[in-house]
């Protein structure tokens, strides 16, 4: 289920949007800062902001480096 | 009227012999003359007008989820082939062939779907078209830049939407872009509303970096004198609407500022006038304004335009034959300045 995963990561801040689903994601703050915006959704930054986003893209991206890390 | 003068011309019936061409099935339409079938088979002749009519500028109105659908190619060739002469489109339409120029696609879907879950994989639905968010995220990417580029070279000058368009057409490198095509052969496409779409929101996130110095103005004022001149100085004015809007409001309004009234009017829409909206207002009502001359050939065909106006554009052009050239008008007086 969307919203049970709830650590602080990326693909849980409001700042988020897909960039490559589900591993990218887009972060318009950093963009703003002039920063890379283009950072792991499993990654996240002092600016973590979680708010409101409702998505898959934790599960998928938790998902993805599991099975990339088996094989 | 005389009684006689209503009884003029009896229906035919239309007759398939299985290998009709498009244009001798809108013929077979045409004789039946009614319903639906009557409209587009009209639809079909003014159009052919419009394009044999040397004096005639060719507006196209495009609202709607036009490119997603699939008709993309249709517009690009009607730009290529001088069939269209000045496009006014609503912000999204250019946003949804931006899309593709950057390398996104719509996909085929449903429209019985679960859309939370959609909202959840970060999936937009178009009807039954999806659309990924990422496609968007990276045209507002590319696009964010590429707005601080043209800023920078025009340092504070306000653009007007066909300039706007322009100069992203010029920076676009999809031969298949409607875009680019229209900067390669000079065809305007103006957005009256171009803040209503993603160029918008595009254009916060580029004004939003921090200590940005030149953030893009695009001044829809400016759009006015320019179209407004093109409708003055052509000898006849045409339209062809998918759908309605602002695009077409912008036409109409266009042609009855430079009091020169429409000489052809095609629309395709699904909209009522009942509710006295522009889209679905008829045509005559266009007449009592003054923005469609009460002589012209217009017509109204009742239909989803991924139905109807491949069906136009098909048959048109079936007629005309491939050696068929047009030169607009526009294209003349260009000529003729460079001449100058």
């Amino acid at each position: 289920m969307a919203g049970e995963e709830t650590g602080e990561f990326c693909g849980n801040c409001d700042s988020h949007n897909c960039y490559q689903y589900p591993a990218k994601v887009f972060c318009s703050t950093r963009y703003w800062q002039h920063l890379d915006p283009i950072v792991d959704t499993l990654w996240h930054c002092s600016s973590y902001n979680r708010v409101s986003q409702e998505c898959y893209c934790v599960r998928e991206a938790k998902k993805k480096a599991a099975a990339s890390a088996q094989s | 009227m005389e009684r006689k003068d209503y009884l003029k011309e009896p229906v035919k019936h239309i007759k398939i012999n299985g290998t009709l061409t498009v244009d001798q099935l809108m013929q077979q339409y045409n004789n039946s003359g009614s319903f639906g079938a009557g409209r587009l088979a009209t639809a079909c002749d003014i159009y052919e007008k419009m394009l044999r009519d040397k004096d005639c500028t060719v507006f196209l109105a495009l609202s709607g989820a036009v490119v997603p659908a699939g008709m993309r190619t249709i517009i690009v060739d009607l730009i290529r082939n001088h069939l269209v002469d000045v496009i006014v489109s609503t912000g999204a339409c250019m946003v949804h062939d931006a899309i593709e120029a950057v390398g996104g696609h719509h996909y085929k879907g449903g429209w019985q779907v679960n859309d939370a879950e959609l909202y959840k994989y970060h999936l937009f639905r178009i009807y039954d078209i999806f659309v990924p968010e990422e496609d968007y995220v990276r045209l507002d990417f590319v696009f964010s830049e590429m707005y601080a580029d043209i800023a920078r070279e025009r340092k504070g000058e306000g653009l007007a939407s066909d300039e706007f368009t322009r100069e992203i057409g010029k920076r676009l490198t999809d031969e298949n872009s409607i875009l680019r095509a229209a900067y390669e052969e000079n065809v305007p496409i103006f957005l009256p509303s171009v803040r209503d779409s993603e160029f918008g929101f595009i254009h916060w996130l580029h004004a939003s970096q921090k200590d940005q110095k030149n953030v893009l103005l695009v001044d829809a004022f400016k759009d006015v004198p320019t179209i407004c001149g093109i409708c003055s100085k052509s000898p006849k004015n045409g339209m062809i609407v998918i759908g309605g809007g602002v695009p077409r409001n912008t036409i109409q309004s266009s042609a009855l500022a430079s009091k020169k009234g429409l000489d052809y009017g095609i629309v395709i829409t699904l909209d009522r006038p009942e509710t006295g909206g522009l889209s679905g207002s008829t045509l005559e009502e266009t007449v009592s304004w003054g923005k469609m001359k009460g002589s012209a050939g217009h017509v109204m065909v009742i239909g989803e335009a991924l139905m109807v106006f491949p069906f136009i554009v098909a048959s048109a052009t079936e007629r005309l034959g491939k050696d068929f050239k047009r030169v607009s008008f526009l294209q003349r007086i260009k000529l003729a300045e460079k001449g100058n």
